[in-house]
């Protein structure tokens, strides 16, 4: 025993993964291979039959891959776009552009301890973050993302989704109370406040929208949109588009109404006694809520997956690669290096201070760019799918933008202004949207 | 509150959607460094050589260069406007001393700290009406006050830079520039005129050894280079000539 603990802690740090995770591997694939052989053609038909089970596991899985470069990605937007609109540079160390600043904030948080105060109820305390980050990814799975691009087509999907999203309530709760701090209760009830009263707002701005659309459905809303820019759903309701947006900021806890966790005025509410992970679950779940509720906006105003023209979706190309037979795999061999070497000339001749050999980099790295546009654009014309996820990502992160922009611009207003605001203000106007739209259905259908 | 609700956030999101586009004044340090103008010498300070002693060779050509007359050696301003003391004032008595001793040989006062003797003006006021109160006739107003006082006093430097409107740096540059003037009562003059006597001959044996090692030999005949020699002795004369007097 003592021996081989000797043997593994002489080993380097690549050596101790390696020895640690390839036995666990070959065991696991030895089981599996096992289990396919014994059981494999009865669990294929179990899963045949249930293939909802497969479908769900598969898009919670993706779903939870998505939501890690989904926040990297918000957070170093913000990062950037702020420290441009504050005339800075911004990240520029880490990566292409400062790119990874995020990953490090990510790993820095993995490191950091993970304390929980003295008091505390530590499961609720646990579970909290949690809770917070599972109502986001549930709302992440009905969002239609590209024909045929989604977790599950839900016929009440815009109500699951009100309703997975208004958990995130109890998360905040969750945390505020079991941390054993007056302060951080405070702050879970403000955010309880402020997260209740703007979503009935939120909510009854869409119902104007399901009106017109006649289902709830993310999905059928957004083939409704099909066509034309202007049958998107903003031109029929610009209310009820303004409305959903002022609250949907209020609901993913963004400036000017992010007083949840006010980075600059309280210590950050409901969170403060949250540190490493925990605590990086609340800051992911709400920048992942970013995403969520910029392509909640684009879902059921914007189109959606609808590029802004009639497209014409699948274009096939007529390619046929085998039909070239063994000259293909001499054009493999072949096309590659010439392409780099005509890619690398013009800098190698134009730039007589340039080594050969940064311009064969070059040439490279331009090739590869070439490649990877190349197959870009074949999956974009012959896919409608990949072509509807560009388009979707495209908008949402164009919203996504905005509430950066806005964060970058707006002061932070008071909590009396913040709900007087939701009540007195987006409520009947949100209702006076519903009443004019029934009306409006009422007139035409007359 | 404006008539248009929500016009306010427009201008301030076009405001910052401006600033986003705009470059970034930020420059890289260590990567990109700033080309400086090229008499660019950073931040004012006093350099010592490689043996330990000040370079400073108290020349005033700093104090007469600097634009707004922020540097005043010693620490006296003569016009009452900023200046600087190049450290503790007891230390840079000493410093101030040493070094202009050491290049002149003579002792010089400090005005800032030691008391300088007054003298009775009003000869001082009839050399500067005759000039004018001018400036420009600096060279003649100092000749004039040495022959009148005997040695030029620092009471008489003050007052001609105060009448004149020259700075106190100047004139002490005048003073100091050349030989035939004097800062000193004439007691200690044998002293100074060693050191000039002894200065002028290691001159000349310079200037020998180093035309012997341009020119070659010891007569080379060269029509240039005896032009040379002779265009040199008349510009030379002036400044050594009264010293040696």
């Amino acid at each position: 025993m003592t021996a081989m603990a000797r043997s593994f802690s002489r080993l380097t740090l690549g050596g101790k993964i390696l020895f640690t995770l390839g036995p666990i591997l070959f065991l696991l694939t030895i089981g599996l291979v096992l289990l396919i052989a014994i059981a494999g053609k009865p669990i294929v038909d179990f899963l045949a039959t249930n293939i909802w089970l497969v479908r769900f596991v598969v898009a919670a899985t993706a779903v939870l891959l998505m939501s890690v470069p989904t926040a990297f990605l918000i957070i170093y937007m913000e990062m950037k776009i702020i420290a441009l609109m504050n005339l800075r540079i911004g990240p520029d160390r880490v990566g292409p552009f400062g790119s990874l600043m995020s990953v490090i904030h990510g790993l820095k948080v993995l490191a950091k301890e993970d304390f929980s105060p003295t008091g505390a109820d530590r499961l609720v305390f646990t579970l909290a973050p949690v809770a917070v980050f599972m109502s986001t990814i549930m709302a992440l799975l009905v969002l239609p993302f590209a024909p045929g691009l989604f977790g599950a087509d839900m016929n009440i999907g815009l109500l699951y989704l009100f309703a997975v999203s208004g958990l995130s309530v109890v998360g905040l709760l969750m945390a505020g109370w079991s941390s054993f701090n007056k302060y951080s209760l405070l702050g879970g009830l403000r955010s309880a406040a402020q997260v209740i009263s703007y979503e009935i707002p939120l909510i009854l701005s869409v119902v104007g929208l399901l009106l017109l659309a006649g289902t709830m459905s993310l999905n059928q809303i957004v083939v409704k949109q099909g066509g034309w820019f202007w049958n998107w759903y903003v031109f029929q309701q610009p209310l009820g588009a303004l409305i959903f947006f002022i609250a949907a900021t209020a609901e993913a806890n963004r400036t000017p109404f992010d007083l949840t966790e006010a980075d600059s005025e309280i210590v950050a509410g409901f969170a403060t006694e949250y540190s490493g992970m925990r605590f990086g679950f609340f800051f992911f779940a709400e920048y992942v809520n970013v995403f969520v509720v910029s392509g909640l906006i684009v879902t059921l105003f914007f189109g959606g997956w609808n590029a802004p023209f009639p497209w014409p979706w699948p274009i096939t190309l007529n390619i046929d690669p085998g039909s070239l037979g063994l000259g293909l795999l001499f054009a493999i061999l072949i096309v590659p290096p010439l392409l780099i070497l005509a890619l690398a000339a013009p800098f190698y001749l134009g730039r007589s201070s340039m080594p050969w050999w940064q311009a064969l980099i070059i040439g490279f790295v331009l090739f590869n760019l070439l490649v990877i546009v190349a197959i870009t654009g074949w999956a974009f014309v012959s896919w409608n799918w990949v072509a509807g996820l560009m388009v979707f990502l495209g908008k949402s992160y164009l919203f996504v933008f905005t509430f950066v922009w806005m964060r970058g611009t707006l002061p932070r207003v008071r909590i009396d202004q913040l709900m007087g605001f939701a009540w007195k203000w987006l409520l009947p106007a949100s209702l006076l949207n519903l009443f004019v739209t029934a009306l409006a259905l009422v007139v035409v259908n007359k | 509150m404006s008539l248009v609700p929500g016009l306010g956030i427009a201008k301030g999101m076009a405001l910052t959607l401006k600033k986003f586009f705009e470059p970034k004044a930020t420059i890289k340090y260590p990567e990109v460094r700033l080309d400086v103008p090229p008499k660019f010498r950073g931040r004012l300070q006093l350099l010592y050589d490689e043996y330990g002693t000040l370079k400073c060779e108290t020349c005033f050509q700093c104090a007469q260069a600097c634009p707004i007359e922020c540097i005043d050696m010693g620490g006296v301003d003569t016009k009452g406007r900023y200046h600087i003391h190049w450290g503790a004032p007891e230390t840079y008595g000493e410093r101030r001393d040493e070094s202009a001793l050491r290049r002149s040989g003579r002792p010089v006062p400090n005005q800032a700290y030691e008391h300088f003797d007054p003298i009775h003006p009003d000869a001082l006021m009839a050399i500067l009406e005759r000039f004018d109160f001018d400036p420009k006739n600096m060279l003649h107003i100092l000749e004039s006050t040495q022959a009148e006082y005997g040695h030029l006093p620092v009471a008489a430097l003050k007052l001609i830079s105060q009448k004149t409107g020259a700075w106190y740096a100047m004139i002490y540059g005048a003073a100091s520039y050349y030989r035939h003037l004097r800062l000193e009562p004439p007691s200690a003059e044998p002293l100074a005129a060693a050191t000039a006597d002894a200065r002028a001959g290691r001159e000349t044996t310079f200037l020998a050894s180093f035309d012997a090692a341009l020119f070659g030999g010891t007569a080379p005949g060269a029509s240039h280079g005896t032009a040379i020699a002779g265009a040199e002795s008349p510009g030379t004369a002036p400044g050594a000539g009264p010293a040696r007097a």
